[in-house]
């Protein structure tokens, strides 16, 4: 069995930075679950499968159960608390609620993120487009019929 | 009676989880809260010769370490008592819990439960469905005789649990038959698949626990808590956060009590989280693997005379809710068509797998699999239109089913035109890679007794405390709207309470497609009893008579006089210094109908029937002829699930079942490895459907006022959509290669072997 050994290192989330102490080998998930306290961010897989701990690092959606938090210091991270403009909700979390791409909500946060990384290199996706593009994220409860007429919504403004 | 036009709203619990604000079980935390981890057997039958505890006990930072010595001497089971909280003396499955740790981090925990030393005696393996019913079958139970039942269940051999259904005669009308057809069928097991992990987390304070679980049933968690720690209901206290998607797998009593025990013991919150691969291996709701033979006499003219069928399903290890399950497989064989002499038994096989029970429509997807792919091989002997054929023998208003329930309308017929006319059935040549094949299907309402109750505060806002279960449906969120119409307000004026057995009565939670059918009742009973405070209240300030005042539009006004209007909010405040403005309702569950089944539990699966609902899928598939991988174009799926309240939230358990029947049908099936150990428990190689394989979904309600039906002819819907997708499918792939493929999922490999052959 290996000795943890332990990093100070700085994470910079949703505009704050955050000095934290963490064992060498944490994912960023469980770092920014536990030590940073913002639990939006869903672990469904640890086996990068699933999609649901999707965040952006530099503007990349990446998945960080298999994302070590040391390699993250340093960059931009945006996890789905970072989403909103304010206290208002972004065209495209509306147009998911509104389109009814919402059911148990927990593939929520890693799909949002997948697809504003989507729409941030391509505004204007095509249906085909967009279902490639959200393909690394899982959704067992809307069959994704409504998730991607909400992100087409979303690039139709 | 007319169908109002359904309306499409934003569900409640939107906001919450869009913005990542929504807490679900995991994400919660407690001071001094430790960490749980389980021991599993990791073997799938063996007994113990060895359980040594105190390597682990003595790891730095473990709080508790316990094993079946340390709970109540409790044997439990829904129908059959065959379980217990930790093994006792053998292990029969893989995932079963030796034991479990309590320590102050995950890693600790994992680590002390590693520490734990077990060792066993192999015991002879029981995997195989028919070896499980011969004579001379090693017992998966060896002293079930002695365990406790909730009814008179035959204890013989491996035979957990059987269903049969004989309408005539059956030799008689095989003798009537032009032809005899016979088909035999076997699918594997697969999993629900709930992206969330379970999770629990249990803390004490005195003798009362509050335990918070990732559970589609809390009262059902209750009842097991109660049972297993021999508590009175009073003093345990079940809450769900949001909960992330369960699709049956979440039901029934799980880990709540193993987290509850940790946690008195440790003293300290314990907290459970799943790793996916727990997900996979542990839970006992798992959808069952069967054998399935059926046989059909059918005239020249495309009358079907009679129908046998037979089958095993994998029961697993223990005898979770699948214990009534046989009667639901009885039915799905049988199947929703006019057929005078049925002779249908179905068996729950006790075997060394995972236990299984409720996954989305527990055994229809696999059982009318069979049953759409026999019905296309009966069609094509008699030469008829596999369309035509259904049209032709499918049960109609007024029309006696399997079961000996003669059917008010409804509406299969249509059903079947919507969804073939939706996908262009026989409009236009397809190319010569592609086809569409047709299945219709049908699945229960369960009607059980529900509660709720509504209060107005004040303000005229309106809170809904109600036993039911949000699991990702939506059907809770439908319930502000059935309030909101009996008082004239709308839906945004009131909140939902739910998710919490110490405050809201009773409801069966989040299963059997029952929340909107029984709590709806429930609720409109409730807002009933407000409505008629309201009416009081505004006819003393109107002088008028209660029976002359509306409720509309947030207000109160007398018949014929609209312009003065009283609002709620103003009849509220005058309450709050009154008699206070609370409703409760439990409705009434219709009376179940009159059946022939029999069954040696109780007729739950038959009765359940009693506003059954009905749907057809009609698919277009392309298949690739060199590899044997099948690509899903376009579904059209019709359904009459009687009337639709929210057509949004409609829609999506249309669209997401279809998904999942997609997956069920080519990727999603246990593997098992020679020692009956799954060999695919992780999502790398248990493959769901993604985004990008997702097809074209058209979908129609064909809504009519069903009787006996829930609130305004509402059905359930949750179920239904999982049941003929994967038919439809193995139809369209059969027109392909020229033969059914035979086993479930139809994979690459197997449609490949089927095309050789």
């Amino acid at each position: 069995m290996s000795i943890p050994f332990k990093l100070d290192i700085e994470l910079h989330v949703n505009g704050i930075e955050y000095p934290v102490t963490i064992d060498a080998g944490r994912n960023l998930v469980s770092v920014i679950r536990t030590e940073i306290g913002l639990t939006g961010t869903k672990e469904g897989c640890d086996d990068c499968e699933c999609g649901a701990c999707m965040v952006l690092l530099d503007g990349q959606p990446v998945n960080s159960c298999s994302y070590l938090a040391a390699q993250a210091q340093g960059r931009t991270i945006v996890t789905i608390e970072g989403v909103m403009h304010g206290a208002d909700l972004r065209p495209l979390q509306r147009n998911l609620l509104e389109a009814g791409g919402v059911q148990c909500g927990f593939c929520t946060p890693g799909m949002i993120i997948s697809a504003t990384a989507l729409l941030a290199r391509n505004p204007s996706p095509t249906d085909e487009e967009i279902r490639i593009g959200l393909s690394g994220n899982l959704c067992r409860c809307t069959g994704y019929v409504k998730i991607v007429e909400a992100v087409a919504r979303t690039a139709a403004g | 009676m007319t169908v109002a036009t359904p309306r499409r709203f934003v569900r409640a619990d939107g906001p919450d989880k869009v913005t990542g604000s929504g807490r679900y079980t995991a994400d919660l935390t407690f001071t001094g809260m430790l960490a749980a981890k389980f021991r599993y057997a990791e073997i799938a039958h063996g007994r113990i010769t060895r359980l040594d505890t105190t390597a682990a006990q003595a790891i730095s930072g473990v709080f508790a370490v316990i094993t079946d010595a340390d709970v109540p001497d409790v044997r439990f089971g829904p129908f059959v008592a065959d379980r217990t909280l930790f093994a006792r003396d053998v292990v029969r499955f893989e995932g079963e819990i030796v034991a479990a740790v309590a320590a102050s981090t995950p890693e600790i925990a994992a680590r002390a439960a590693a520490a734990i030393i077990v060792e066993y005696e192999p015991l002879p393996l029981v995997t195989d469905l028919e070896d499980a019913l011969t004579a001379g079958a090693s017992l998966v139970h060896e002293h079930w005789a002695v365990y406790g039942s909730a009814d008179p269940v035959v204890r013989d051999r491996n035979d957990a649990s059987f269903s049969s259904i004989t309408t005539g005669d059956v030799d008689a009308g095989m003798a009537a038959a032009d032809l005899v057809i016979e088909s035999r069928f076997v699918a594997d097991g697969c999993h629900a698949v709930p992206i969330e992990p379970r999770a629990v987390v249990a803390q004490w304070e005195g003798n009362k626990v509050t335990i918070w679980t990732s559970t589609q049933v809390p009262f059902d968690a209750r009842a097991g808590v109660c049972e297993t720690l021999e508590m009175p209901a009073s003093r345990v206290r079940i809450i769900v956060p949001h909960l992330g998607g369960g699709f049956g797998g979440k039901c029934g009593f799980h880990y709540e009590a193993h987290v509850a025990a940790l946690a008195r013991v440790a003293k300290r919150p314990v907290r459970l989280v799943f790793s996916r691969r727990e997900e996979f291996l542990a839970p006992d709701r798992r959808r069952e693997g069967m054998v399935i033979d059926i046989r059909t006499g059918v005239r020249h003219d495309g009358t079907i005379t009679a129908r046998t069928g037979w089958m095993a399903m994998d029961n697993g290890a223990y005898t979770a809710d699948a214990g009534f399950f046989p009667q639901l497989a009885a039915m799905h064989i049988a199947g929703p068509y006019k057929i005078p002499n049925v002779s249908v038994e179905a068996h729950l096989v006790y075997t060394n797998h995972q236990p299984s029970g409720s996954v989305r429509a527990p055994t229809a997807p696999q059982a009318c699999w069979a049953l759409e792919s026999h019905t296309d091989e009966v069609a094509a002997a008699v030469g008829m239109d596999p369309v035509a054929f259904r049209k032709l023998n499918a049960v109609d208003t007024g029309d006696v089913g399997p079961s000996g329930q003669t059917y008010g309308e409804i509406g299969v017929q249509q059903c079947i035109t919507e969804a073939t006319r939706l996908v262009g059935y026989g409009e236009t040549p397809l190319p010569h890679d592609e086809a569409i094949g047709v299945a219709i299907g049908w699945w229960p309402s369960f009607a059980v007794p529900s509660g709720a109750y509504i209060k107005l505060d004040g303000d005229g806002s309106g809170q809904i405390i109600t036993g039911a279960q949000e699991c990702g449906t939506g059907a809770v969120m439908t319930l502000r709207q059935l309030a909101a119409d009996e008082l004239g307000m709308n839906p945004e004026d009131f909140e939902l309470v739910y998710q919490d057995t110490s405050v809201a009565p009773y409801d069966m939670g989040a299963t059997g497609s029952q929340t909107l059918f029984n709590n709806g009742r429930a609720v409109v009973a409730a807002a009933g009893q407000i409505a008629e405070q309201l009416r009081n209240l505004a006819a003393e300030f109107f002088e008028a008579s209660a029976a002359d005042i509306v409720l509309a539009d947030g207000g109160a006004y007398v018949a014929g006089s609209p312009v003065a209007t009283v609002s709620i909010a103003e009849l509220a405040g005058i309450a709050a210094s009154g008699e206070l403005l609370i409703g409760h309702g439990s409705g009434t569950p219709p009376a179940t109908p009159q059946l022939v089944g029999s069954s040696c539990v109780g007729d739950l699966g038959m009765a359940a029937f009693v506003a059954p609902q009905f749907s057809c899928h009609a698919v277009r598939i392309r298949l690739d002829r060199d590899t044997g991988v099948v690509r899903v174009l376009e579904v059209a799926a019709a359904h009459d699930s009687g009337t639709i309240i929210n057509e949004l939230g409609a829609l999506g358990q249309v669209e997401g079942g279809v998904m999942m029947g997609i997956g069920q049908a080519l990727t999603e099936g246990t593997v098992y490895d020679d020692e009956g150990r799954q060999r695919n428990a992780g999502l790398l190689e248990y493959k769901l459907q993604t985004c990008a394989d997702s097809p074209v979904i058209r979908t129609h309600f064909v809504q009519i006022v069903t009787p006996d039906a829930g609130p305004r002819g509402a059905k359930g819907l949750a179920e239904a959509p999982n049941v003929a997708t994967a038919a439809a499918i193995a139809n369209a792939i059969a027109k392909l290669v020229g033969t059914p493929v035979r086993r479930l999922p139809m994979t690459p490999e197997r449609v490949w072997e089927a095309l050789q052959s």
